[in-house]
């Protein structure tokens, strides 16, 4: 196993642990702080965490749910501390409605879908991503939050619904 | 599982919106071995010694510098400050103005990680000097050992002119500058 390769000092195992996972943490940063310097940052700062941490790791856990439930409190606590860099979500209204349109093609409804997720409470915006973008179980959601099942589900939900309204302003069904 | 999938089942366009924001662009290079320089500092820095040497050897610096500061600001007539006093009595060295440079001739970014930034690839930018080829940024750094390397366009590189390597924990290019105490 990767892990008690890297505590009995083999660092190559470690970068191994990176390699394998940090394509899923970036990925889950980038969406709940809305732009890629900041998730790297915040990733690095769980994987020197993790790191550092790695001799408390439960190997009943799996090794991303762990990882990812670092991760999820430091995009908690850069949230708390925004503003250090601005996000690259423009909203724009007028600039919006003159490019997004459902026949504009992926881009647009990648912008669109962007600003959305910009807009929910980073509560829902944590539960769509862990639910609907890293496809977790409602366990590992549980595992990496710390809240319960039902809370989850409703937060899922609701996040749902709201990113469907927003996103049906914009023009798409 | 499925029954999850059935109550949060996507439609339509947030369907196919959550499949696009499944797409991200991999790590890149530099960044990798950011993390990885970062880990490997950080866990030299905490793991490396017992506690207790740690202590030890941290409260023999503090007497080493201060007797060092003591000796300087002596030599030089107090005449300059070369270290603060803290609030709790104790001497910490000021810093020092290290000048990193290294020769990019055609590079459109330039930058330095080190322990002294946490690896951040993002941290210290370097600038162009007028002749075009020669990057240039000056830091202040109290003394001590520092691992760090340049990164151009966003590849690590060793620094050629540094005059230590450090050990390439994760084969990680990284050199070595010793500030101060000589």
């Amino acid at each position: 196993m990767l892990v008690r390769a890297v505590l009995a000092g083999d660092s190559a195992a470690f970068a191994m642990l990176v390699d394998r996972h940090a394509p899923a943490c970036l990925r889950f940063a980038s969406r709940m702080l809305g732009n890629r310097e900041d998730a790297e940052d915040v990733t690095q700062e769980a994987f020197v965490r993790a790191h550092r941490a790695l001799s408390r790791y439960d190997d009943q856990m799996r090794f991303r749910t762990w990882v990812m439930s670092i991760l999820a409190n430091r995009c908690r606590t850069a949230l708390l501390h925004r503003h250090r860099r601005t996000s690259r979500v423009v909203i724009d209204g007028a600039a919006v409605e003159q490019a997004v349109g459902p026949e504009n093609g992926d881009a647009e409804l990648r912008d669109a879908i962007e600003r959305a997720l910009a807009r929910l409470d980073p509560v829902q915006r944590e539960a769509f991503v862990l639910k609907h973008v890293e496809m977790l179980s409602y366990d590992e959601m549980s595992a990496i939050t710390g809240a319960g099942v039902s809370a989850l589900k409703m937060r899922v939900q609701r996040a749902c619904d709201r990113l469907q309204a927003l996103l049906r302003e914009d023009g798409y069904e | 599982m499925s029954d999850q999938r059935e109550e949060n089942g996507l439609t339509g366009a947030l369907d196919r919106a959550a499949h696009l924001l499944r797409d991200e662009p991999a790590p890149s290079a530099a960044w990798r071995d950011a993390v990885l320089r970062s880990a490997a500092a950080d866990g030299a820095r905490r793991w490396s010694v017992r506690p207790w040497v740690a202590i030890a050897a941290c409260a023999a610096c503090v007497l080493a510098g201060a007797a060092l500061t003591y000796g300087v600001l002596r030599e030089r007539g107090g005449a300059a400050a070369a270290a603060t006093t803290a609030a709790d009595g104790s001497v910490r060295p000021s810093p020092l103005p290290v000048r990193f440079a290294v020769e990019a001739p055609g590079a459109v970014h330039v930058s330095i990680v080190g322990d002294f930034n946490r690896w951040n690839p993002a941290g210290l930018p370097l600038h162009r000097m007028p002749d075009g080829r020669t990057w240039v940024v000056e830091v202040g750094l109290p003394p001590g050992r520092y691992a760090y390397a340049f990164v151009v366009d966003g590849r690590l590189a060793r620094d050629p002119t540094a005059a230590e390597s450090g050990a390439d924990d994760f084969g990680v290019p990284n050199s070595v500058v010793l500030v101060g105490g000589s």
